[in-house]
């Protein structure tokens, strides 16, 4: 029996996912895939967002959904209703996604013939900020609905994201919402964020955030 | 639960230094983490024995080291800790601060052979 010895590792648990994340980055360019990482609460509006993006874009480029779930298919199923090719993952219970589970959804969708690829990812404002999943692009979902106090209590996802969409717009009326107060809490917080109010109901806003999307695939090789 | 993926990512970080260096056991595993770290020390420890289970690390014992979030005043430098002081320096009740430890998730040792 050998004598036990103590091994200094000092490794940032981080720093692993972040290698894998970049594989993933490099991967997807090599296909010209671009991939964003959408966040938000449960309930924000994130897949009725998707489904309007994607009837929106489908003739001018393939679109690619990896739905993040603790259970279900339904997600993916409406994304696909919609015209995108979708895969399902199953989290089990997990509350984020890390780079290693989002590699594992790439491989499953195939990207290859993908423009643009969503990862949409469990519902939870805070623990999937706090992993690279290898997206080019972050970006969170916020609903009226929801607040305009949330920037105050979820610090963290508002200042890591590259773009908020503040969605369901067209029941501002019926809330105690403030567009000016919900972007100067924004931008105190992270002062390069870009953010577009839409209701993919009225189709109010959306052109705006097409718009962004399209520059961001163009701008991809 | 989100501490169940973070002690598999150690798991599969340690595992990889083991065969790197051609470990037979593992006695202990000692991590570092900061108070504002995505993880709760708690729950990893509630959560490691089942990480672990039918694993070649099932009788590994945890060790955590918690790292406190102490912050630095930018106008009187005082260091503090910033959650028990409510981001308030305690000497000059400034608010600037410079955050110096807390965010840390670090795999610091094991002690193997």
């Amino acid at each position: 029996m050998g004598e036990f010895k103590v091994f200094t590792i000092k490794k940032n648990i981080n720093e692993d996912n972040k290698k894998v994340a970049d594989e993933t980055r490099e991967y997807l360019k090599s296909h010209n895939t671009y991939l964003i990482n959408v966040m938000s609460s449960p309930g924000s509006g994130k897949t009725s967002t998707l489904v309007a993006t994607i009837e929106a874009l489908k003739n001018e480029m393939n679109i690619g959904v990896i739905e993040a779930d603790v259970d279900s298919d339904v997600d993916a199923e409406a994304v696909e209703n919609a015209g995108a090719r979708a895969v399902q993952m199953h989290t089990g219970g997990l509350c984020h996604l890390d780079a290693t589970m989002t590699r594992a959804g790439i491989d499953q969708l195939e990207v290859e013939d993908l423009d643009l690829v969503f990862l949409e990812n469990i519902g939870n404002l805070i623990c999937p900020v706090g992993y690279d999943t290898g997206a080019m692009k972050n970006i969170a979902v916020l609903s009226v609905p929801e607040g305009d106090d949330k920037p105050l209590k979820y610090p963290k996802i508002f200042g890591k994201v590259d773009v908020l969409i503040v969605s369901k717009i067209d029941v501002m009326e019926h809330f105690d919402f403030e567009m000016e107060r919900l972007k100067e809490r924004v931008l105190k917080l992270n002062k390069d964020i870009k953010i577009i109010p839409i209701s993919s109901k009225t189709g109010e806003g959306v052109e705006a955030w097409l718009n962004w999307i399209k520059e961001q695939v163009k701008g991809r090789s | 639960m989100h501490e169940l993926g973070i002690v598999f990512e150690v798991i599969k970080v340690v595992d990889g230094f083991v065969k790197e260096n051609k470990l037979t056991k593992v006695d202990k595993i000692v991590l570092e983490i900061g108070e504002l770290s995505q993880a709760i020390p708690r729950f990893i420890e509630e959560c490691y024995p089942a990480a672990v289970d039918e694993t070649d690390y099932k009788e590994t014992k945890l060790e955590i080291i918690s790292l406190p979030a102490n912050g630095e005043c930018n106008i009187c430098q005082e260091v503090y800790n910033i959650i028990s002081n409510r981001k308030v320096c305690p000497k000059c009740d400034g608010q600037d601060f410079k955050l110096i430890s807390g965010q840390e998730f670090n795999i610091k040792e094991i002690v193997a052979y």
